[in-house]
């Protein structure tokens, strides 16, 4: 069967395949998993053995702060690298179009991600073998890590599209990863309110730009449509900002 | 199957490429010779739609660059300038990505990767990562790269870069084989490499095109003139220059 050209989705398939796979032909993935998975384990565990309550919310809690570190460390090689390396040409010389190798990129980084969120089963395991943990909370908690992750894997991409130094990715993104978390931090919402009352910044940053409220009703068992909206919303702006980054980089 | 018609590319205000038009036509091998900034790779990343033209027309066979982006990259083999590769993938898994992503699938995906791995004489380094290659062995994989969808069009960035010379002649005899049915535009620095593998030369200078001419005609009058081809070359690019220094 000759063909010159893979469909639209087999395409974005194809990358992501390659993306993934890359991750673990070198030692990103590995190192990446077990060091996630053991800091987030121990937080939990000693969260559990001092409060000893069958509830993964401190897990959650624990996890929101690290993905500004976790995060980025996955998307910072996305485009960076191909930048330095010049495969970027590749790339923009196969039948693909942009927006096919974006989202099989960013798809790569999710499934890196949800290996991560597999990985934590376990902890659910030991939960429900020593009790009967609230499952719904549970769910709720998992779906808003997925969301969260897939928000800073989005503009942890775009980041990594704009420059060719994996660290200058990296460090862009954490800084974008803290801004998006702790603008609804209340002692941050406090300090910028009393910094203009009238103005109320950090109560309008709450309000539209950070992701912690949103995260927070989540991992508190509410699964809020308005929540699921602005998280899959952001991301497919950075996902479209992310594409066109990508095709002006040629030009 | 390639045509351009009066093709410029500016970076800000550097002109790069500046009013180029030539056609190739199927079964030709042209050879683009220019020194280091004459605007042949740009020229080449313009014809693979990596570099849209700051104005011109840009066709490959039938397709326009601009506009049909996508179907002119289906049609193209592409060696790019640095043979960049993704260095941590094994060859044989690179050869099988570059062929998913060209849209082969199935038993004719196997056929073609095991016609490019015989081709390239590739099959001692199959089971190695890019980057525990030699340059050699990264040219070829590069070339393999490029011809694993049978593309009509090859646009090779300095191809023999990397080669010894016993596989510089073995590249050459490639090249001939392949031209039947194909265009082939590849750069090169070496005046003696182009002229002995490409019926046709295009010179560029400064981004103008200052020689465009088949190499039995330039030998003819090498004969003639009783001069050499380099020599006659580097008169046409001298003049070129000394024609745009006056203007």
């Amino acid at each position: 069967m000759k063909q010159t050209r893979p469909g639209r989705l087999s395409g974005v398939g194809i990358v992501c395949g390659r993306e993934l796979a890359a991750f673990f032909d070198s030692a990103i993935a590995y190192v990446y998993l077990i060091s996630a998975l053991v800091l987030l384990g121990s937080l939990f565990m000693n969260e559990f053995f001092l409060t000893g309550r069958l509830d993964m919310t401190p897990f959650f809690d624990s996890l929101a702060p690290l993905s500004i570190f976790l995060l980025p460390a996955v998307t910072m090689r996305l485009w960076a690298e191909d930048r330095k390396t010049r495969t970027f040409e590749l790339w923009m010389t196969l039948p693909l179009s942009p927006g096919q190798i974006v989202l099989g990129k960013y798809l790569a980084a999710l499934s890196l991600y949800s290996i991560f969120l597999l990985g934590t089963t376990p902890i659910v395991i030991m939960l429900v073998s020593l009790g009967s943990p609230d499952l719904g909370l549970i769910l709720s908690g998992y779906l808003g890590a997925f969301a969260l992750g897939m928000l800073f894997l989005a503009f942890g991409s775009l980041l990594s599209s704009l420059t060719g130094d994996q660290i200058v990715a990296f460090v862009a993104s954490v800084v974008v990863g803290f801004l998006f978390l702790f603008t609804g931090h209340p002692r941050v919402v406090a300090v910028l309110d009393g910094m203009a009352p009238q103005l109320g910044p950090g109560s309008w940053l709450t309000e539209n730009v950070a992701a912690l409220p949103h995260y927070e009703s989540f991992v508190r068992g509410l699964v809020e449509l308005s929540s699921v909206v602005w998280f899959a919303g952001l991301t497919a702006v950075f996902l479209w900002l992310n594409t066109i980054v990508v095709t002006r980089v040629r030009s | 199957m390639i045509r351009v018609e009066q093709a410029s590319r500016y970076y800000d205000d550097v002109c790069a490429v500046d009013n180029v038009s030539f056609s190739i036509g199927s079964g030709e091998i042209v050879g683009f010779l220019g020194p280091n900034g004459a605007g042949k790779s740009t020229l080449l990343k313009m014809l693979c739609t990596y570099l849209p033209a700051s104005s011109g027309t840009l066709e490959v066979a039938g397709h326009d660059v601009a506009s049909e982006p996508l179907a002119v990259r289906e049609k193209i083999g592409y060696l790019t300038e640095h043979n960049a590769l993704f260095e941590t993938m094994r060859v044989s898994r690179l050869l099988r990505f570059m062929g998913r992503a060209r849209g082969l699938r199935g038993e004719y995906l196997d056929q073609r990767i095991a016609w490019v791995t015989d081709a390239m004489t590739l099959g001692t380094v199959t089971g190695r990562r890019v980057s525990e290659c030699s340059k050699g062995f990264r040219q070829r994989i590069g070339l393999a790269c490029s011809l694993i969808h049978d593309p009509p069009v090859l646009l090779l960035d300095e191809p023999t870069h990397g080669l010894d010379p016993l596989q510089v002649v073995a590249f050459r005899d490639f090249i001939r084989e392949l031209a039947p049915g194909r265009a082939i535009l590849f750069s090169s620095h070496i005046l003696a490499e182009v002229a002995e593998i490409s019926s046709r030369l295009l010179v560029l200078q400064e981004g103008r095109l200052c020689l465009d001419e088949t190499v039995a005609s330039l030998k003819a009058r090498a004969d003639k003139e009783n001069n050499s081809l380099e020599g006659l070359v580097i008169e046409r690019v001298q003049a070129s220059a000394a024609e745009r220094s006056t203007a």
